[in-house]
């Protein structure tokens, strides 16, 4: 199935100053003021392609359908404020060592989408590919970083197991003495992977997006999904109604509230999962360090401060308040693996919210429902994965055909009894 | 930390519970599709609003129990027993 | 010896003990402090102006809040990073040092970023370092070296933290006159309550600005013995149901301690903050707030400069100009804004020289003091949910009028008034929270505080630092507003405004008056950044307090211990993995008997009529005909078809049966039969005992073990009486109540027994003693894998995984499809009709003397190179057998008995394998285990 294209429009396209130290050198001797990042809109009264959710997902699923595709009429709709959600609260880590080869793939193709996103979007989004390990503590740990480890150099990700003794080189901090509750009997260790800045790669995707004449509509909000004889007719939100014949669901916390609104129900169970930040100290930490024993991941930001995340809470709830109960099982966990950071102090915690799936792995793809799209589903691997999804979302909506890299990800495969194989999996999963 | 009224054992911090899922009835196996089936096994409300799921009162009286929680603001407004002694 | 010019003689209301006078360092070089100092009072004191560089352009700064949140005064204290000068006292001996300096204070390096600063504007890192990619990596590391934090603690750094749970009715979180007042009116009413104070002293502002106001209220909380006082403590965290974290500082023999407490009523009364003025030069040193003056002035004795300008808009800025002037500084002038006055501009390179006004004059001085207005920290109200409106005659932001339930305001945060006014607000909120908390009868009306008018002054007609810690100016904030980061949230993150150590206290609301400004939306509809916990930084330490991990031993642990078993961390119990020589210990148990102690096993006692729908229920295999004696082997599986356990049942009465269950599974199979028992099926009539703990449990195994039980027990053990899976009970040394059963995980002739578990190392040492001379031998979970991987037996958690259902995992042939409903029949149907899932399989390698590496893959040819259909699950070198045996899954069209894979180890070597017939590599016909 092609696209209509019905609404034909003047083109919002327009070249953005270019990003470079001699622009930098340049706007510095004359005082010049920058271009704006993106520009406000109107609504307009029908778009090609409405697109739920103004945070990577949505953003990169705009910007891949204008400048793959050449699809600009197109409208991202964001309730809050660009990148308000999952992707500016995640703990951006940026990985492909998963378990399954559909995994591997999908995400190494992040990673390489990511590795040139600076360049490709002319907006540094500061992507520090200082390694990633996965401590082990037991020998059904170790055996799952095994796997992982194989299928991973299987399909040409450099990940692979190590010892105590390269794990204590890695992070020197750790305690991997065999004094500890849960010794460290090794790891995965991934060079590839690594941190970036979240909120530069959602505003590098805007820039660029609404560079192509793509829409970026914040503080409107998704109230109605109109559906008629089975197919999308349009939306109706805060700012008025749009007449559409795509809506692309992007969005994360919301996806089951969003999707209900066009008559599709999901898998789906929304989870907060908190994160933490202390005060900077002198940069030490020079790896992402993740334990699935005792569920808790940290990493040093080149500002020096360090940031903790843990595992989804214990029951769903739309709440992003935090709470007492998780700092403390962080600093717990922390202090277990880390011993001498005990007078490190926590400066913020916050949440986001995460929608949980059977098997532990999104909902991409169509749905009952004609144009109307999914992009859902995203735990807590959400952030990792914007490019690719962006990247085949678009392609799949553009061109009416499934890219082979998300095919295991349709919704269908609930119904049908088809798990994706990441359910197999036992570490924390970032 | 939220308080939950155990109905068997008064309020009582939530970490001595842990949350077993939305309520719902189980279909009778024997008569259903596999679709129906799977809807039940997979499919969720997942309302950001009043919610009535089962927890466990594992580190008290051990007894299964169904709260009422908003899912939003985490107020509990009504604990019923499941049967059973 | 170093002296203290700016030190004034004694002050009526000092806080400093002139009596007690020693010398710490600062940066190497020693310095003289009164007890009762905070170490910038004491610098101060000796004439030090410049406490530190600032984040990106390395300006010096000084003195600006003289409280905790003073931005310029983070310093490292004998190692700790981050500590907040303004607030932390002085001891004797302490070593200080600057922080984010190099190589020192005075000259500093990174100073050279004031010279490129239009340069490197805000977000100035977005727009570069983008090409060449390979040198990102050195970007960072020069970027890094410009991070702000202080050092990191030494690895050996280990200091006393702890935790406590309060159980006040109240809470008051201040302890300033509002909070005084409050508190005591609680308690007067019969409420138990905790004060806490943020400050080393009760008082908040009137210890400086009234004293002897302070003097009756103090006297009357102490008066209270139901008033709990915490002081250098914070009501730092307010989460949902009132459960609030309380930082304790001061808390004798721990650096910190976290104090929990459910609140009935938290009563906020926080004071209010004075905020900063923007305006060029307002980073000087020199530059400081009416506040930090008159704590200089009052409470330490320091005269802050010697010649002072005083920017007022209120009568707190027109009293520190009279105190200055009383302390004998020369206050050159006075520019009053609500006159209509305003000040442009501080004149200064490293301190502030002059002050140029609006109206043109410029004045020399050393000392610019600016009382331009107050923010109330209504971040605890946030947390509670309260979403702050901003009163536009006040310039300031006030709290709703509702608040959340158990929360109340009073004080400043609340409104303005005379003194007394405020005590009698106060008063009637601590009646208020007391009555709602269930104490006294009296309904009291709160009465109206007035809100006083104040002029809006939060940036002067120049550009400024509006977030002194980040760095951050007015021009910054405005310029990403222009760029098009417009609204409060993306400005923030964009510049990094309010995310340094204050997040906000002192820097948000002048950051979102900028953005209102720049926006022309007005502060109001610009709205604020969202208040999180902690209000202020906890140690990771406080939070984890005296940190406790579970460990779980059997009652054989210590014998264990004592004969040298490697210890295996098994969940959370502790097992013996061997004993110095696994293969020995196989090959034991194979041609002798050897003991093992498997105390972790799940094991629950069953009893009532309802028993056998309950085992019908739950497993997938038949139970109906299990008669008394004997033992069935069965798999549980969840509703979608996957292995969830397994593990043997025994019938040992009419009404009475004992399951086990895996170790790692015990837990969640309880909470599975408890689910099925109260929620499913509430009229069945089942009884289930835990008894994993009751039960120490020994499996005696190999040829000789009929041998060696016979000599403990008088249960009759005649291979034709006590056939293969069947139980009795009996006495086992002399041990009454014991189960003993023959069931086969080793492929041996053995017996299982379950001993009450405080004989349980009396058996296992009277077994030892009584087999010697059978040979008999301890082992381990080690040499217990290895048997049962001969003998072909999965471990559910290790040859099967969280996709892995019964077909798949070879135990068809337990699930009998024709029963009533049991857990996975559906799906288990469904899915077998479908196929095409992988097969679990023994493996046999080609070259016996490779032990393939559990996990490895098993691969074949493809286009792309390798296609992965399967991976090894189980893989051991085989003592009795003397080659390496596997068990492992293959996609089906390999499954087939004689099949040759590929295994590929992780040297990337590949090695043949091939399928066996039967899972079982030693004894396949069981014969041993019916002996």
């Amino acid at each position: 199935m092609g696209m209509a294209l019905r609404y034909r429009q003047r083109s919002s396209r327009r070249r953005p100053a270019r990003y470079s130290a001699m622009s930098l050198v340049r706007h510095g001797l004359s005082g010049a003021a920058w271009p704006r990042v993106w520009r406000h809109h109107e609504l307009r009264p029908g778009y090609d392609v409405v697109i739920v959710g103004g945070g990577v997902h949505g953003l990169a699923t705009a910007y891949y359908l204008a400048a793959n595709h050449g699809t600009t009429n197109v409208a991202v709709l964001e309730r809050g404020y660009l990148g308000g959600g999952g992707s500016g609260r995640n703990t951006a880590i940026i990985r492909s060592n998963y378990l399954t080869p559909e995994g591997v793939r999908f995400y190494d193709r992040s990673v390489h989408l990511y590795s040139t996103l600076a360049a490709d979007l002319n907006f540094n989004v500061m992507f520090s590919r200082r390694g990633h390990l996965t401590l082990a503590h037991s020998d059904s740990a170790l055996r799952t970083m095994r796997w992982r480890a194989e299928v991973n150099k299987l399909h040409g990700v450099d990940s692979e197991v190590v010892d105590p003794a390269e794990v204590a080189a890695l992070a020197p901090r750790l305690d991997t003495s065999a004094n500890t509750r849960y010794p460290i009997l090794g790891g995965l260790y991934h060079p590839p992977g690594g941190i970036i800045r979240h909120d530069a790669v959602v505003w590098g995707y805007a820039r660029a997006a609404d560079a192509h004449g793509v829409h970026l509509h914040q503080g409107t909000e998704v109230v109605g999904i109109d559906v008629a004889g089975g197919a999308i007719r349009g939306v109706r939100t805060n700012r008025g109604s749009i007449a559409t014949p795509v809506v692309v669901n992007c969005t994360a916390g919301w996806s089951s509230l969003v999707s209900e609104l066009a008559g599709v129900r999901l898998p789906i169970t929304t989870l907060p999962l908190q994160a933490a930040v202390t005060e900077p100290v002198r940069p030490f930490l020079d790896t992402v360090v993740v334990s699935g024993t005792l569920h808790v991941y940290v990493s040093q930001t080149d500002r020096g401060e360090l940031v903790f995340g843990a595992a989804v809470d214990p029951y769903p709830s739309y709440s992003t308040r935090g709470s007492l109960e998780f700092t403390e099982g962080v600093a717990t966990n922390v202090l277990e693996l880390m011993p001498s950071l005990a007078s490190l102090r926590v400066l913020r915690q916050w949440a986001g919210l995460c929608d949980m799936t059977p098997d532990y792995s999104p909902i991409m793809g169509r749905t009952p429902v004609d144009g109307f799209y999914l992009d859902v589903g995203w735990g807590t691997y959400g952030f990792k994965a914007g490019p690719v999804a962006g990247e085949t979302m678009a392609e799949l909506v553009a061109t009416g055909s499934t890219p082979d890299l998300i095919a295991g990800f349709d919704l269908a495969r609930f119904a049908e009894g088809r798990m994706v194989g990441e359910r197999g999996a036992a570490a924390v999963g970032h | 930390m939220i308080l939950l009224p155990c109905p068997h054992c008064g309020p009582r911090n939530t970490d001595e519970f842990s949350h077993h899922g939305e309520h719902g009835e189980r279909p009778d196996a024997d008569r259903v599709t596999a679709r129906q089936w799977r809807s039940y096994l997979y499919l969720r409300r997942n309302q950001a609003g009043w919610t009535t799921e089962l927890w466990l009162h594992g580190a008290g009286c051990g007894r299964y129990v169904l709260f009422e929680r908003h899912t939003v603001t985490n107020e509990v407004r009504a604990a019923h027993s499941t049967g059973g002694r | 010896m170093r002296q203290m010019p700016m030190r004034l003689g004694p002050r009526p209301h000092e806080l400093i003990d002139r009596d007690s006078r020693f010398t710490f360092t600062w940066n190497g070089a020693s310095y003289p402090a009164y007890r009762g100092d905070t170490i910038t009072s004491a610098l101060a004191a000796a004439g030090v102006r410049v406490f530190s560089r600032s984040l990106k352009y390395h300006r010096r700064r000084g003195l600006l809040t003289a409280d905790f949140n003073d931005p310029g005064c983070l310093v490292e204290v004998d190692g700790e990073p981050n500590v907040r000068g303004s607030h932390r006292l002085v001891e004797p001996g302490m070593a200080v040092r600057a922080q984010n300096a190099w190589p020192s204070l005075r000259h500093d390096v990174k100073a050279v970023n004031q010279l490129v600063g239009r340069f490197l504007p805000v977000g100035f890192y977005y727009k570069t370092f983008i090409a060449p990619r390979r040198l990102w990596p050195l970007y960072e590391r020069v970027l890094r070296r410009f991070s702000p934090g202080g050092p990191v603690p030494s690895p050996d750094a280990r200091g006393r933290y702890d935790q406590r749970y309060a159980h006040p009715d109240v809470v008051v979180a201040g302890g300033g006159p509002a909070g005084l007042a409050a508190a005591v009116a609680a308690a007067a009413a019969g409420a138990a309550v905790l004060l806490v104070e943020e400050n080393h002293r009760l008082g908040g502002h009137l210890r400086w600005s009234d004293p002897l106001a302070l003097g009756p209220l103090l006297d009357a909380v102490v008066a209270r013995p139901n008033i709990e006082v915490l002081t250098d403590a914070v009501v730092t965290g307010r989460y949902d149901g009132n459960w609030l974290a309380i930082l304790h500082r001061g808390a004798p023999g721990v650096v910190e301690r976290l104090v929990k407490v459910r609140a009935a009523q938290l009563v906020v009364a926080p004071g209010l903050i004075e905020r900063p003025y923007v305006f060029a030069g307002n980073d000087l040193p020199g530059v400081m707030l009416s506040t930090a003056a008159r704590r200089l002035l009052n409470l330490y004795a320091v005269r802050p400069g010697r010649r002072a300008v005083v920017f007022t808009a209120n009568a707190d800025g027109d009293a520190a100009a009279a105190e200055l002037v009383a302390a004998g500084v020369d206050v050159a002038k006075v520019v009053d804004a609500r006159a209509g006055g305003d000040i442009v501009r501080a004149h200064g390179r490293g301190r502030v020289r002059a002050v140029e006004c609006a109206d043109g004059s410029t004045v020399d001085c050393d000392l610019l003091v600016t009382a331009a207005g107050w923010t109330a920290p209504t971040a605890l109200l946030s947390q509670a949910g309260d979403r702050p409106t901003f009163h536009e005659g006040a310039a300031r932001f006030v709290p709703s009028a509702q608040l959340p339930d158990g929360v109340l305001a009073t004080g400043g945060i609340a409104g303005d008034g005379s003194l007394a006014e405020l005590l009698a607000h106060a008063e009637a909120v601590g009646m208020v929270a007391a009555r709602r908390a269930g104490f006294g009868t009296t309904a009291v009306p709160i009465p109206e505080l007035p809100i006083e008018p104040h002029p809006a002054l939060f940036r002067s007609s120049t550009h400024g630092i509006v977030d002194f810690s980040e760095d951050v100016s007015s021009k910054d904030l405005a310029a990403a507003v222009d760029e098009g980061y417009d609204s409060i949230e993306l400005a923030k993150r964009y510049t990094t405004a309010t995310m340094g150590p204050a997040q906000g206290r002192l820097e948000a609301v002048n950051a979102i008056a900028v953005v209102a400004a720049a926006t022309g939306r007005g502060i109001a509809a610009t709205g604020t950044t969202t208040a999180r916990p902690p209000y202020v930084p906890v140690s990771l330490g406080a939070l984890a307090g005296r940190r406790y991990q579970r460990v779980r031993h059997t009652p054989m642990h210590s014998w264990h211990e004592r004969h040298g078993a490697t210890p295996l961390v098994a969940g959370t119990w502790i097992r013996p993995d061997h004993y110095g020589d696994p293969a020995a210990e196989v090959l034991a148990v194979r041609n002798g008997v050897g003991i093992i102690d498997v105390t972790p096993l799940g094991k629950f006692e069953l009893r009532g009529p309802d028993v056998v729908r309950l085992l019908e229920q739950v497993y997938v295999n038949r139970w109906a005909k299990l008669a008394v004696g004997s033992v069935r082997y069965g798999v549980m599986c969840a509703e979608d078809g996957v292995v969830l356990d397994d593990g043997v049942t025994g019938r040992l009465g009419e009404d009475r049966y004992l399951m086990t269950t895996t170790s790692t599974g015990a837990a969640a199979v309880e909470r599975w039969l408890q689910w099925w028992l109260q929620v499913q099926r509430p009229d069945w009539q089942v009884r289930v005992t835990p008894m994993t703990d009751a039960y120490a449990s020994i499996n005696v195994a190999g040829p000789h073990s009929r041998a060696l039980v016979a000599r403990l027990t008088d249960v009759d053990l005649d291979r034709q009486s006590f056939r293969y899976l069947q139980v009795r009970t009996g006495p086992v040394a002399g041990v009454a109540g014991c189960v003993l059963w023959r069931i086969g995980f080793t492929g041996e002739l053995s017996y299982e027994l379950h001993v009450p578990a405080g004989y349980g190392l009396a058996v296992w040492e009277r077994l030892l003693e009584r087999g010697a001379d059978l040979g008999v031998r301890p082992f381990g979970v080690e040499a217990q894998r290895i048997l049962r991987l001969e003998k072909g037996h999965l471990i559910v958690g290790q040859d099967t995984d969280g996709l892995t259902q019964a077909h798949g995992a070879g135990l068809s042939w337990a699930v009998k499809a024709d029963k009533d409903d049991f857990a996975g029949k559906p799906e288990l149907g469904w899915q077998r009709d479908r196929g095409g899932y992988p097969r679990l399989v023994g493996l046999q390698p080609v070259d016996g003397t490779v032990v393939p590496t559990e996990s490895s893959q098993i691969v074949e040819a493809s286009p792309q190179g390798r296609r992965i259909v399967g991976r090894v699950t189980s893989s051991r070198m085989s003592p009795t057998l003397g080659r390496s045996i596997c068990l492992g899954y293959v996609a089906p069209h390999l499954a087939a008995a004689g099949t040759r894979v590929t295994v590929r180890l992780p040297d990337g070597r590949e090695i043949p394998a091939t399928v066996t017939p039967q899972s079982a590599h030693v004894d396949p016909d069981g014969t041993r285990l019916h002996a």
